[in-house]
């Protein structure tokens, strides 16, 4: 266990002691001026605020969308070339989903070209920001066509496991019209057995790097992208400005893994 | 009668699917496409020739993923697979396991700016080996937390059978709980072997630039503006996980839920 344990703690130390002055080239000594400085500067609170609505919004809608397929193509996403098909779209990581979308939707991108073609624009500067821009476009894009199949195979799995066709059959000859089998069935089993899974991906695209690298804006920035900007720029003094939102990062995420996993630790294993 | 547009729909999300991958694949193959032209001026193997004539590295960057997510995916496997059975026998199993959540759950990335200064005192900082042992302690968590659900009472059952019977503890390993877990230490090497292969953030902290994996190439690529190497990066990038998943695909979600 010290394996993973040690290093988590190590960093989290390493990390404390930057952000109160007590590690660090330029620092002196105790001190909470960076704290006050990262709370004054509101680009913290920003940047988390940022961050938790791209997740949000790239959830529901990857979670809407991986739920209409599910119900509507479960049968025939059990043959063999389409069950293969939902798995290819895990094989791009995010570099190459950021890398493909600014292919797609840059002003030079292949819509943009497209759009050129059938007159409706007459110069790059025309055509809309879709990348790197102020709605972060296109990051929930990027995050939705990541996260829609893997939703998709997840809600997949648990409609077979929980036998939800046999309770939808029996709800119908109960008298249950389709709707309610759909929002008193399908849904709560659906959503029951994978919420722990959907919060753990809330935390994923919380800390996502990658997609918002490529495909942000300046400011603000989503958070793991504003702690390395913060960690590595050349003004030394503001290191530990990016130390305290790393801190404030980990305390969110490592409270969330506490109340997400510590209840449960007593039945899991009990198969 | 009504009409049914489900096989129209069916076969626009497999388009979506197979756009990006069909995309890549010609973009590789391009080259002078400049704005507003639909097709590009060229097309033909010229990148990938100058890709095997090593000119800008690609290959050994092909090879420095290969060796180092397949280190990662053995090491953690294997680790995993025998950490975790010592975690499950432990009476503070739960908080043991939750343990194993926090540098899960960590950003990579924020979690290798904040372990850089221990990786540099210890000389791992820009090179193979120091990306390794970053990348590993991320996967080892991830197979930790997944061989969780091999351990149970049936398992402990097997073993103290055995053990009735006279067997010994590397009879037990080998011959009982090794074939048992074949398919689960599959998957495992798969998935952690996925993800060193997809790492970025950790890798570039760690690894300083002169470590230069296929996602760093990419990263490059994108900042000179090299669309078409870049494309070809992405092809190396992505393809080998195509073949994993194909034989990985029958398991992967069994073992989610």
């Amino acid at each position: 266990m010290l394996i993973g344990v040690v290093p988590f703690f190590a960093a989290f130390i390493y990390a404390l002691g930057y952000s109160f002055g007590l590690l660090g080239v330029l620092n002196n000594g105790f001190t909470t001026r960076f704290w006050q400085s990262v709370f004054e500067s509101g680009e913290f609170l920003k940047s988390f605020g940022y961050s938790a609505a791209i997740a949000i919004v790239s959830l529901v809608l990857s979670i809407g969308g991986a739920l209409w397929v599910t119900l509507k193509f479960r049968r025939e996403l059990d043959k063999k070339f389409l069950s293969f098909m939902m798995y290819l779209p895990l094989a791009i990581p995010g570099v190459v989903a950021g890398f493909f979308m600014i292919q797609l939707f840059s002003k030079g991108g292949f819509f943009a070209r497209i759009a050129f073609q059938m007159g409706l624009i007459e110069k790059t500067a025309q055509f809309p920001d879709l990348v790197n821009d102020s709605l972060a476009f296109g990051i929930i894009v990027t995050f939705i066509t990541m996260l829609i199949p893997f939703f998709t195979l997840l809600f997949l799995n648990v409609y077979k496991n929980e036998r939800i066709e046999e309770l939808s059959i029996l709800a119908h000859a109960l008298g249950a019209n389709a709707n309610q089998v759909t929002r008193r069935v399908f849904l709560p089993i659906i959503l029951k057995k994978t919420w722990v899974l959907i919060a753990l991906y809330f935390i994923f695209l919380l800390g996502a790097y990658e997609v918002p690298l490529i495909l942000g804006q300046e400011s603000p920035q989503m958070l793991s992208v504003l702690i390395i900007r913060e960690t590595h720029q050349f003004d030394l003094s503001k290191i530990s400005e990016g130390y305290v939102v790393a801190v404030i990062y980990t305390i969110v995420v490592s409270i969330t893994a506490i109340l997400l996993f510590l209840p449960k630790q007593k039945n899991v294993y009990e198969t | 009668m009504k009409p049914n547009w489900k096989p129209y729909i069916l076969s626009l999300i497999v388009l979506l699917i197979l756009f990006p991958f069909i995309f890549m694949v010609l973009l590789s193959l391009s080259s002078s496409w400049r704005f507003p032209e639909v097709l590009p001026g060229y097309f033909g193997f010229k990148n990938w020739v100058t890709v095997l004539g090593s000119e800008t590295g690609l290959l050994q960057s092909f090879i420095i993923s290969t060796v180092i997510s397949l280190s990662v995916g053995i090491v953690s496997t294997f680790s995993g697979f025998l950490i975790s059975r010592a975690v499950f026998y432990h009476k503070k199993k739960g908080i043991l396991t939750l343990f194993a959540y926090f540098p899960y759950v960590l950003a990579p990335v924020v979690f290798g700016a904040c372990l850089s200064y221990f990786f540099l005192k210890m000389g791992l900082f820009g090179n193979v080996t120091g990306v390794i042992v970053a990348q590993f302690l991320i996967a080892f968590p991830y197979a930790l937390i997944f061989f969780g659900s091999f351990w149970n009472k049936k398992i402990k059952s097997y073993e103290d059978l055995v053990a009735t019977l006279g067997g010994t503890s590397q009879q037990t390993f080998f011959k009982v709980l090794l074939p048992l877990a074949k398919s689960m230490l599959l998957i495992c090497f798969f998935q952690t072997f996925l993800i060193s292969w997809f790492e970025y953030g950790l890798t570039s902290i760690i690894g300083v630039g002169k470590v230069q994996t296929l996602t760093i190439k990419v990263f490059l690529f994108i900042k000179e503006a090299n669309y078409y190497y870049g494309a070809l990066s992405c092809c190396l990038l992505i393809f080998p996980p195509v073949v994993l998943l194909y034989f990985n695909k029958r398991y992967v979600f069994k073992n989610l839920v």
